[in-house]
């Protein structure tokens, strides 16, 4: 065995350490020690990802030299290693990018729980993508569950923790009715390993029997995933918790923490109940038709709420839905556009969150009416909420547009999914293009430009009717602009720090759009090993 | 040479950029006007430099290769040559028309800006060779107009420019879902007269491809202000500052025309459609289009609206010339592109020269301006006439060339119903354009005639109109000039 094999299981253990560590350290050295362990974390993971696709292999690693029944397994493939470099930038540059919102939303004794969390976060996410083993995956997701928690809760104001209790029902709920679906399919199967259900699942699928057993298996087990992920009609917990949270917990949130649970589904799709069975119960018609409908909803939603983050959040919802509709398609090349858009989207949605503290300038949230001529105070968040906003949109030379026309290939091979895919595809771009160009001419429209007249007092400016928002705010008691609890300003190393972040992640963004050969292969070639 | 054809299109955008770091230092309008002026004029020339050294062979050029069918390529053919010309020509034109009527409005900086980009991005969209890199290029080109839209940011000017926005990406993704399926059944995604489709991939799956085919044409008709969707044109068009208007009109409007070219010939090839339910609904909705459009301008009494409407029509001249897939035809409708450009960016450039320097802004406030401003009045006479098609203006030309086609296609009772419906668009067109002239000498109280040429334009927004209507006149009554040219470029299009 080479040694290089234990790098998945030392990158889930260096975070669990960091964790650990984090909670008797102090606020600064707690810091280092998380980015240090993050840092650490994507140093292996890309590693580890650059070996397997030179191997061209995967491999199975036993935990603590027990063998199949009783012992635990780590499984690592090239979309594992891709999954795993992807959560860890994430989470790096989050918390880096995010020290002024840290530092001004936090109380100064919780300061290095939020890097314990993180860390704890990173490592569950970890545990779930590398997981062979589908009651590891389960106590990972309440790990998860928990971590998600305490990263909305730790902005201590009555409404974080009334987002933060909403998002707890809503995830128990989620990984209640993954739990049923996981003891259903123990008590079928007699394994929880997950080469060993795959096999005796084609067993009883080649049977014929226990059929109405295994679709409600895959059910419980999809639907349970799809509300942790946020998949549209369970989708009301997302807004509150995205737009409510610190900075990095909605990056982190938004970016990745959500996509740990697709990849599981799609894990559970190829090597627990085995593709060809999973496609006879139907769910994947559920899955298509829950995310064309999020790929509208969401966007709707998002036109009708008139705050930036808020607006954010809703475009996340129907983005979970675009990466659904590809897993739905169900066809390998769907699968791939669907991990690709994972990773364009978890990139641009971070991206979004980041430049949007910027703009918030220590407030809760900001009317999209407000934005007006922000875009000359702040050139740097400004051009890189453009890049993002045209990523999204499906710009060409932005990785969306390639997401986007992988999803479109995929379907075209499928009937009538072709058409409500496509369609879908277009409508909701449009309704994407609405509601983020008119943040875009907010930003850059007004005042400022000719330096000599500023005019950012004129009258006009593009503003919304946001009954649905401020109603949500109203029922609440409190008012957007009476949360400016904080008077600091970001210092100029935040400044540049926070700069620096969003440009790398633009930089990425742009790379994978204009050079999108290599990941598309390795998400290729690693879905063909996975099962 | 190839590099010329690259440097055209990042030259105008790499001195655009220049700008915005140098902007503070430019402190009077003249200094913008000269930067701008130098700018303008050298893309126009790296244009012509490029059509010079391809007429010994075609130049082409790969930006770069985003996947294996994915890629940025640029080529110089006939048609973009023509395309580029006739860009550069006008951006000039008008950019020194600008430098005058500009003087009074805010925000030059800005306006200059995305002009100089624009220079570079329809110069790129008229080079693409592939799909993909037209269709970045045109989401691009509606992106870098909307500010011209935008411009005095008035709560109408956001709202036309939300309508611009809103159309025109809405069109853009229906076409660009056509390009996906065009893609899917392809190998190689050149573009290549005929078409470049690969028979066995579009086997079976014929009636798909027509129907994206359909909405190709509807969406990028959208840019070309065809019928469903022309309803942004009237509102954005006359909303902007005059040279943006005229440039709107003249220009990008006919990206959407070089649009439906490039994916009706070049992508899918015209033997194709020919016959089919697309091209008889193609042809259909272009005709009620030139019909409605000329209607509505005739009824319409604010007189940069009334030219917006008119530029409905007129667009849709050439989107017919195009659906009866003739090459005499499609001669005509070429020649409609460089006249319609001709003779509307004039008639733009009149239009804001009167609001400018009389405020008059509709169209029955025009008694006696003929007086006042002889010049650009018997300018924006000799244009009407041309639009109308007059013999010997140069209006007259392409509509013989596109009746002539209309007569010779097989495409049943619509070879007649088309030049019927052109004669009576051309009528209304002299029922909406005349009146101005008429009014503008005959009528209005004498005692303005005291001060002739007291509101006439400065010489530097005058000699503009003047040469654009000379133009509308000269190659009406010399066509050969150019229809040797364009004669070649309509056979390589339907071989």
């Amino acid at each position: 065995m080479d040694f290089i094999m234990n790098f998945p299981f030392f990158s889930i253990m260096i975070c669990m350490l960091a964790a650990l560590s984090t909670f008797m350290l102090g606020r600064k050295a707690a810091a280092w020690v998380a980015k240090g362990a993050l840092f650490i974390t994507l140093i292996l993971s890309i590693v580890l990802t650059a070996w397997l696709h030179a191997s061209g292999e995967s491999f199975v690693y036993m935990m603590g030299h027990f063998p199949a029944p009783w012992g635990n397994e780590i499984r690592a493939g090239e979309l594992e290693g891709v999954m795993a470099i992807f959560t860890s930038v994430i989470a790096l540059l989050s918390i880096v990018s995010g020290r002024f919102s840290i530092r001004t939303g936090i109380d100064d004794t919780k300061q290095n729980l939020y890097y314990l969390i993180t860390c704890l976060m990173e490592a569950s996410l970890l545990a779930l993508i590398y997981t062979n083993d589908i009651f590891t995956g389960y106590v990972f997701i309440e790990i998860n569950t928990i971590a998600g928690c305490g990263l909305i809760m730790i902005k201590n104001t009555g409404r974080a923790v009334a987002a933060a209790v909403r998002y707890m029902v809503v995830s128990l709920v989620g990984s209640g009715l993954f739990l049923i679906g996981t003891t259903l399919l123990y008590s079928v199967t007699g394994h929880l390993l997950m080469q060993n259900i795959n096999a005796s699942v084609a067993c009883l699928a080649a049977d014929g029997s226990y059929k109405v057993t295994l679709t409600v298996i895959t059910a419980l087990m999809t639907v349970g995933l799809s509300i942790k992920s946020g998949l549209f009609p369970f989708h009301l917990w997302i807004p509150d918790a995205y737009a409510i949270s610190v900075m990095p917990s909605s990056a982190m949130l938004s970016g990745m923490v959500s996509k740990g649970y697709i990849f599981l589904l799609i894990k559970l799709i190829y090597r627990v109940i085995g593709f060809d069975v999973f496609e006879s119960t139907g769910v994947f018609d559920l899955i298509f038709i829950a995310g064309i409908a999020a790929m509208i909803m969401g966007s709707v939603a998002a036109i009708r709420s008139g705050y930036l983050r808020r607006m954010t959040a809703y475009s996340s919802v129907s983005q979970i839905g675009y990466i659904f509709m590809g897993i739905g398609i169900a066809n390998n090349a769907g699968v791939v556009a669907a991990i690709f858009h994972i990773i364009t989207h978890g990139l641009t949605k971070s991206l979004l969150f980041m430049t949007a503290e910027s703009f918030t300038a220590g407030k809760e949230d900001i009317e999209v009416g407000d934005l007006k001529g922000l875009g000359h105070k702040h050139p740097v968040s400004a051009a890189a909420f453009t890049a993002a906003a045209l990523s999204i949109v499906g710009f060409p030379l932005f990785a969306g547009f390639i997401a986007k026309m992988l999803l479109a290939n995929a379907s075209f091979t499928e009937g009538w999914r072709m058409y409500v895919a496509i369609g879908a595809i277009a409508v909701s771009t449009i309704l994407n293009v609405v509601y983020f160009f008119r943040c875009i001419i907010n930003l850059y429209g007004f005042g400022g430009f000719d330096g000599a007249k500023d005019d950012s007092d004129t009258e006009t400016s593009i503003t919304v009717q946001s009954e649905e928002s401020s109603s949500a705010y109203h029922r609440n008691g409190v008012y957007v602009s009476a949360q400016s609890d904080c008077d600091a300003a970001p210092t100029r190393c935040e400044k540049s720090v926070h700069g620096i972040c969003a440009i790398i992640l633009a930089v990425i963004n742009l790379y994978i759009g204009v050079a999108p050969k290599l990941l598309t292969a390795i998400l290729t070639k690693g879905l063909n090993v996975f099962n | 040479m190839s590099f010329l054809i690259p440097l055209s299109v990042f030259f105008p955008l790499v001195c655009a950029g220049l700008f915005l770091i140098v902007r503070k230092k430019l402190q009077t309008h003249k200094e913008i006007c000269v930067y701008t002026g130098v700018v303008m004029c050298v893309s126009a020339l790296l244009n012509v430099l490029v059509a010079a050294f391809s007429t010994t062979r075609e130049l082409s050029f790969v930006l770069i290769r985003i996947t294996d069918s994915v890629s940025l390529t640029f080529r110089a053919d006939g048609l973009s040559l023509m395309f580029a010309i006739l860009m550069s020509f006008m951006f000039v034109i008008v950019g020194f028309y600008s430098f005058d009527y500009m003087k009074h409005e805010d925000n030059t900086k800005r306006f200059y800006l995305f002009y100089m980009c624009l220079m570079g991005i329809l110069s790129g969209m008229y080079y693409s060779a592939d799909l993909v890199s037209l269709y970045l290029f045109y989401e691009m080109m509606t992106l870098f107009s909307l500010p011209l839209v935008l411009h005095s940011l008035t709560k109408e000017a956001i709202k036309a420019g939300f309508k611009y926005l809103f159309y025109s990406i809405g069109g853009a993704l229906l076409s660009l879902m056509a390009i996906f399926v065009i893609y899917s059944m392809s190998t190689n995604h050149e573009f290549a007269a005929g078409g470049f489709l690969d028979p066995s991939l579009v086997n079976g799956k014929e009636n798909l491809l027509l129907v994206f085919v359909f909405l190709a044409i509807i969406g990028f008709g959208c840019k070309a202000g065809l019928f469903p969707m022309h309803d942004w044109l009237p509102v954005a068009h006359p909303i902007a500052p005059a040279p943006a208007s005229a440039l709107l009109s003249g220009i990008i409007t006919k990206s959407g025309v070089l649009a439906i070219i490039r994916v009706v010939y070049f992508s899918v090839g015209a033997d194709f459609i020919k016959g089919t339910w697309v091209q008889y609904t193609w042809m259909v909705l272009a005709l009620i289009t030139v019909f409605m459009g000329s209607m509505l301008a005739f009824c319409e009494n604010g007189l940069k609206k009334r030219l917006a409407f008119s530029t409905v029509s007129q667009v849709s001249y050439v989107l017919f010339g195009l659906s009866l897939m003739n090459p005499v035809a499609i001669l005509g409708a070429l020649l409609h592109v460089i006249f319609h450009s001709i003779i509307k960016d004039d008639l733009f450039l009149v239009s804001g020269a009167i609001i400018h320097n009389t405020g008059a802004v509709k169209c029955d406030e025009l008694n006696g301006i003929g007086r006042k401003m002889p010049a650009s009045i018997i300018s924006f006479t000799l244009s009407s006439i041309a639009l109308i098609g007059i013999p010997p203006a140069s209006g007259f030309i392409s509509k013989w060339f596109l009746a002539e086609g209309a007569l010779t296609s097989d495409t049943g009772a619509f070879s007649y119903i088309g030049p019927v419906v052109l004669l009576i668009s051309a009528l209304l067109t002299a029922g909406y354009l005349l009146p101005v002239m008429i009014d503008g000498f005959f009528k209005g109280n004498s005692e303005d005639a005291k001060e002739p040429f007291s509101d006439e334009a400065k010489p530097l927004s005058l000699v503009p109109i003047i040469i654009l209507a000379a133009l509308a006149l000269i190659l009406g009554i010399f066509p050969g000039i150019i229809t040797g040219f364009l004669e070649g470029i309509a056979g390589s299009i339907l071989p």
